[in-house]
């Protein structure tokens, strides 16, 4: 061979062996890709079920912490119509120079309702259960969030109900007069929530309840990022930690399912009836589930006052239907 | 000669990689087969607790794995068919275990055993249960409940090759 010529046998093997480190190098990425998809989505499948045990259930509420090992965002989306359902879908942080994979598939969540901000991103991620009652046990609440809270100036009940799940993202300040400022919350960054008027508020809360309430914030308004969201009982948690779609949104899927077992109830009642535990609420309830079925987060306020009706009506009834 | 050589060593070399990456990728979808058995089954068992509190089921808010059994009786009938979506598992059933029976009799019924709330008509579906309490008010006892024994069994999807 002349030199500075090459021949075939080397053309040849040049050609043939960049396509196959071409192809390793393609194929790799691809695994790799396809790889952190799946984990993606294992991670969103597993969030569905970790939160599983952390429902209240029984229990006035409950407090749960996840924590991943590296930076992880995840999305919430909210679809109405029947139950409809939360979709939990899962990114992470790939590379050391912030790159993120792609979400992963998503999850569906039927019979959950998981109050949290559209996308959220952090390592350390908490989950808050209530269970919602209206004015019958309609599910537990669960409320996802990365962020720390302020609650300034809350009163007492509040404070010590949420004191008392020792949420380690969550903090309680009050106005110290001899200084001049809000005392108790030692984060860095919070989100400031102000029960009533008060400066510096990200989230204000408004309490509207004045007759037949333990406190007056058992209904009211959530005022966020200019938004206001009506909110009856545990629904204020839910609204304070949750982007306004999403909480409309899980609000229709709770109603619905109020209203569904609201049906229940009147089923129940023909057969409680039957074997003698007769029951005046059948007629009430049919109404009521027809009510509560279609209602928006517009109608929580209006509804309230029924539902305590109810539910003074059935405490006083020999047999109960709940 | 040399060509025909190189050109067998180079699809030789070829196959090889595609047998190695064959060999990784079987070991993965194994991983991803056991990771989705193994979230099914964890799913299954938290879900135990999570429908027998679920107030379509339960008999009070304030105890935990105690069902109604008029709440039963309503959920084998028509009345289920709206929640075919909403179970997070692929089926769900409740036997009385006492008194002990030698046949299976479907609730609503005579001197029934066996309250089908919802099945999916999934094959291969791995079974797991727990034991709860049945109850339902009576007229006779000043509205208070009288309980049974029951067992509340869940089913997941399994696997084919499982």
């Amino acid at each position: 061979m002349k030199k500075g010529q090459f021949n075939f046998a080397w053309l040849f093997a040049i050609i043939v062996g960049g396509a196959i480190l071409f192809l390793a190098i393609f194929g790799a990425m691809n695994t790799g890709d396809t790889q952190v998809y799946g984990s993606n989505t294992e991670i969103g499948k597993s969030i569905s079920i970790i939160t599983d045990p952390l429902q209240a259930g029984f229990s006035e509420g409950s407090f749960g912490q996840i924590a991943f090992r590296q930076e992880t965002k995840i999305r919430n989306i909210c679809f109405t119509g029947g139950f409809g359902k939360n979709d939990i879908a899962v990114a992470t942080e790939t590379g050391m120079n912030g790159e993120w994979g792609d979400f992963g598939g998503a999850t569906s969540v039927y019979n959950k309702y998981i109050f949290s901000s559209e996308k959220n991103t952090g390592k350390d991620y908490y989950v808050f259960s209530k269970p919602f009652d209206f004015p019958y046990k309609v599910s537990d609440l669960i409320f996802l969030t990365s962020e720390n809270y302020c609650f300034m100036d809350a009163p007492d009940e509040i404070a010590d109900e949420v004191l008392s799940f020792g949420m380690p993202n969550v903090g309680v300040s009050e106005y110290d007069i001899s200084i001049g400022k809000n005392v108790g919350c030692d984060f860095p960054e919070a989100v400031n929530v102000c029960f009533g008027q008060g400066s510096d508020c990200d989230i204000s809360v408004y309490g509207s309840c004045l007759s037949k309430c333990d406190s007056v914030y058992d209904e009211g308004i959530v005022v966020k990022k200019g938004e206001d969201m009506n909110y009856v009982g545990s629904l204020m948690y839910a609204a304070i930690f949750s982007d306004e779609n999403i909480y409309e949104c899980n609000v229709e899927r709770l109603m619905y399912r109020a209203g569904k077992i609201g049906e229940m109830f009147v089923e129940k009642a023909d057969l409680m009836d039957a074997r003698g535990c007769n029951t005046n609420l059948k007629g009430d309830l049919f109404v009521w589930s027809g009510l509560v079925g279609n209602a928006t987060t517009e109608d929580l306020m209006n509804l309230r006052p029924l539902g305590d009706t109810l539910e003074r009506r059935n405490d006083m009834e020999l047999c109960g239907l709940w | 000669m040399k060509i025909m050589q190189m050109a067998f060593m180079i699809v030789a070399v070829m196959f090889f990689f595609v047998l190695v990456g064959l060999f990784f990728l079987g070991i993965w979808v194994g991983d991803i087969q056991g990771g989705a058995a193994s979230l099914q089954r964890d799913k299954a068992i938290s879900s135990l607790r999570v429908i027998a509190d679920m107030p379509e089921l339960n008999y009070d808010s304030s105890e935990s794995m105690t069902l109604d059994e008029d709440k039963l009786r309503i959920m084998t009938g028509d009345f289920s068919a709206a929640y075919e979506v909403f179970w997070p598992v692929a089926s769900v059933k409740v036997y009385l275990v006492y008194p002990a029976f030698d046949e299976v009799k479907k609730c609503p019924g005579f001197n029934c055993n066996y309250y089908e709330i919802y099945d999916s008509g999934q094959s291969n579906v791995k079974e797991y249960s727990s034991y709860v309490s049945i109850c339902k008010n009576m007229k006779e006892l000043g509205g208070e409940p009288r309980c049974e024994i029951g067992k509340l069994v869940v089913g997941v999807k399994i696997h084919e090759e499982q």
